[in-house]
């Protein structure tokens, strides 16, 4: 098996860093709050989650000190390539964006007004990219020759859901433990009902992924799907993905749709849902990448 | 003129002369093994073995076919290769050992599982067509050395015509489903094989496909759903508007 644990581990992290960055701007962005702390939390979240997955992806190289090979060329047909440029630039920018948050408060009025304009701009930057970050986990697989990846055009779908849901999940968990951040709990309850919707979408997805492998041409795709309904990896597929990543969550969540964080069983509801997000997350990854490869 | 490998697994005996050539001339090691119950050794393609004979059998038959490099003119490996180390030299596909990274994208995205990593070196590897020998007016030590002519090197179109012929003696023959395989697949491969039953029945995939054929439906599949999917939850419960509506409600709850 030429990709086992240190990829699948990189590709749910910086699927969750390039989510959490998305589901923080875009909340934001709509309620006319733009850069405010829950994108700040997901940017100082996003770099160490994203540093953490090259580490291990450059260490899972068969030779890592060639990994600056990777830079010496841009091409666009090779996904692995677009996303070696993608994730550089968006850790660059949010290491950028972090700094400028860092000084503005030490600055003059004036230097401190445009260093927040240029924030802004490249907090939209970063959004593009963390689309495209989030697009790539699942396209770097999708671009290949194993039938549970190449078999049909949804695996990006799936990733891109999955990378969303887990990023919010992040977000959630973070804003309730470290109340430093004084996240409002109006926010934090809107982010879990967000993630319903979101699971829904992923839920939507795994079924049309499911029947399309079924009904595929290509050569293959009937055993890889059978590898995960009944196969070998059944167990992980019905209980890590479908109950801890989708079904579970998803009823707590709408369990607790609209009501009070402050109540103790609603804060405990919505921790687990997004400990089972975040974890399920990760079974997602393995059980696709090492099913793709069996 | 592109010059091609035919092997004609009618011809194939399995004495596996051709692993054992490959092995001398590049200085591959020998991998230990054991006895699993098939003639087959060793176990797979690796990054130290470029050539090896499947044995398949049928009431009646073996099937044998030698699995090695097809150098397709459209490769996969080529293709989705990040540092640009896999490359065209003439019909050989080759992967530069100095450049290559290990990463493991062309093992993903070969259709016939070529390419292997290799835990000594850490690189991918593979057959390289002899390139040492083919362009000094050479055969690959393959073909130099099978002694019952199944795996044949020389101008590709020589072998097309010569391998059509074949297919038809193999069909008068009692084999009804003989074909000439690789003139069209990827391209055209410079590996083709005349096979005696139709390919998925030696291993080889009925309709190859080149891994970055589908690479911007893939990349819209993705970018769509962040895009414009994704967004909608947090345009439903995020937008100011609401978050005004909300904020009037309480304030009229409180006058109460």
């Amino acid at each position: 098996m030429a990709w086992g644990a240190p990829i699948y581990i990189y590709l749910w992290l910086a699927g969750m860093a390039g989510g959490a960055y998305f589901a923080a701007f875009l909340a934001e962005r709509f309620a006319g709050e733009a850069n405010r702390q829950l994108l700040r939390l997901a940017t100082y979240l996003g770099i160490p989650l994203a540093v953490i997955g090259v580490i291990l992806l450059v260490v899972d190289l068969g030779n890592p000190l060639r990994f600056w090979h990777l830079f010496a060329r841009f091409d666009v047909i090779s996904p692995m390539s677009m996303g070696t440029w993608i994730l550089l630039l968006w850790v660059g920018i949010a290491v950028v964006m972090a700094i400028f948050w860092w000084v503005e408060n030490r600055l003059t009025e004036q230097t401190a007004r445009s260093l927040r304009r240029t924030t802004g701009v490249l907090a939209w930057v970063n959004l593009v990219l963390a689309v495209l970050l989030i697009a790539y986990t699942g396209v770097l697989l999708a671009v290949s020759n194993q039938p549970l990846w190449a078999g049909t055009l949804l695996l990006p779908c799936l990733f891109v859901a999955s990378a969303i849901s887990t990023g919010v999940a992040i977000l959630i968990i973070t804003a309730v433990t470290g109340r430093a951040w004084a996240i409002p709990n109006r926010t934090v309850g809107r982010l879990a009902e967000a993630d319903a919707i979101v699971i829904l979408i992923e839920l939507a997805v795994l079924i049309g992924y499911a029947i399309w492998l079924g009904a595929s041409a290509m050569a293959g795709t009937g055993e890889a799907l059978r590898l995960l309904t009944t196969g070998v990896l059944a167990a992980p597929f019905w209980v890590g993905v479908v109950l801890l990543a989708l079904l579970v969550p998803f009823g707590l969540e709408v369990f607790n749709w609209g009501k009070e964080i402050e109540k103790k069983a609603v804060w405990r509801a919505v921790v687990a849902s997004s400990a089972c997000v975040i974890l399920g997350g990760l079974i997602l990854r393995a059980v696709i990448v090492i099913g793709g490869q069996i | 003129m592109p010059k091609a490998r035919l092997i004609d697994t009618s011809k194939c005996m399995a004495c596996r002369g051709c692993q054992v050539a490959c092995k001398q001339w590049n200085e591959l090691p020998a991998v230990e093994t054991k006895q699993e119950g098939t003639y087959e050794n060793p176990p797979e393609l690796s990054g130290s073995t470029w050539i090896r004979v499947e044995f398949r059998e049928r009431p009646g038959e073996w099937l044998f076919r030698a699995h090695t490099c097809m150098h397709c003119t459209d490769a996969s490996c080529e293709k989705v290769c990040p540092t640009g180390a896999i490359s065209h030299q003439g019909e050989a596909v080759i992967i530069d050992q100095k450049w290559c990274i290990g990463c493991g994208y062309c093992v993903q995205a070969c259709p016939f599982n070529v390419p292997h990593k290799d835990e000594i070196t850490g690189t991918a590897r593979k057959c390289r067509f002899c390139i040492d020998r083919i362009t000094n007016g050479q055969k690959p030590a393959c073909a130099t050395t099978c002694p019952s002519g199944a795996i044949q090197f020389s101008e590709r179109a020589d072998l097309i015509a010569a391998a059509r012929e074949k297919v038809q003696t193999l069909v008068a023959d009692g084999h009804p489903n003989a074909n000439l395989y690789g003139v069209d697949e990827m391209g055209g491969l410079h590996t083709m094989y005349i096979l005696l039953d139709k390919p998925s029945a030696v291993g080889l995939p009925e309709a190859p496909q080149l891994a970055t054929s589908t690479v911007l439906a893939q990349w819209l599949s993705g970018v769509i759903t962040a895009g414009v999917v994704a967004v909608i939850p947090f345009w439903l419960l995020f937008r100011r508007k609401k978050r005004l509506e909300a904020e009037r409600e309480s304030k009229v709850g409180g006058t109460r």
